[in-house]
């Protein structure tokens, strides 16, 4: 019986422990993969970002060339009177620098001035956003969206021990179809 | 992501277009703090090294603002509302991996 005082307290602490084990094991994998992967984002990042940039673009312009026109406004929709069917559309993206780009950008801010890169990177992810909602709005079947607002909430906030930097880009707006 | 929510017509517009709105109910609101779990959060902060999208956690918000939404239409449903107009949201990250997705708007009767 001695032997089942000793196991039981040792099995449930385990079991309570695993996910600060867990915990552990990842923080210890983060820090060996880290210098690996940060030089592996200093030769890809850049080609990663572009390739983004351009993907986003170009079905953007096959969705404004299928349509003749580009389905969101910031309007209100008072310009239309033959509205039949309308609804809430929203599309939501988590977008972030590599951490090559984070180290340029440091770099950038002790000089001062505009950090391009950065703006680079949101303005990628706020296209993605944007272009996101043109499709759920036609795989919805509505013509237009009115009344677009777009967001951007930071992903890490300040004060927090948080390795992830990202911002998440909210764009919403109502669907509109007209009759 | 659908045009009615449970019956409930939801626009983020002052007005409905070729309804009259007939009296407002207040302001409905919903909001839920939601995370992934730990081997993602690790995952995803490998991932954020190589910049770019971070697939899980637009999941993560677009669940959670599923269920915002749901909770916002489940308040207004209660207060007999027909449809909710100018609905807003808004993000907040609580703690790291933790963010809370809030969604408002208000609550009205159209014929």
């Amino acid at each position: 019986m001695a032997e089942w005082a000793v196991i039981i307290p040792l099995v449930v602490g385990s079991i309570c422990m695993f996910p600060f084990l867990l915990l552990a094991a990842g923080g210890l994998l983060y820090a060996f993969a880290y210098p690996f992967m940060l030089i592996w984002a200093f030769f890809t990042s850049g080609k990663r970002l572009d390739d983004q940039i351009a993907d986003t673009t170009s079905r953007e312009i096959s969705l404004r060339d299928s349509l003749g026109r580009d389905p969101l406004t910031t309007l209100d929709g008072g310009y239309r009177t033959d509205i039949t069917e309308c609804g809430v559309v929203w599309a939501g993206v988590v977008f972030g620098p590599s951490h090559w780009h984070l180290l340029i950008g440091f770099i950038n801010n002790l000089i001062g001035g505009s950090i391009d890169i950065l703006q680079k990177v949101v303005a990628a992810g706020r296209a993605e956003a944007m272009q996101r909602l043109r499709e759920n709005a036609v795989s919805n079947g509505y013509d237009d969206v009115i009344n677009v607002r777009i967001d951007t909430s930071d992903m890490a906030p300040q004060g927090a021990q948080s390795k992830v930097k990202a911002v998440e880009v909210f764009a919403y707006g109502t669907g509109v179809k007209y009759g | 992501m659908e045009q009615m929510v449970h019956g409930i017509l939801v626009v983020n517009t002052e007005t409905i277009p070729g309804m009259m709105i007939t009296e407002t109910l207040g302001v409905v609101r919903g909001s839920t703090v939601r995370a992934k779990n730990v081997g993602r959060d690790i995952t995803q902060g490998l991932r954020n090294i190589m910049g770019g999208e971070l697939v899980k956690y637009t999941e993560l918000l677009e669940e959670s603002r599923q269920e915002a939404i749901g909770r916002m239409v489940a308040e207004a449903m209660g207060r007999g509302a027909t449809a909710i107009v100018n609905v807003r949201f808004a993000t907040s990250a609580v703690t790291a991996g933790a963010a809370e997705l809030f969604a408002y708007g208000t609550a009205v009767k159209t014929e």
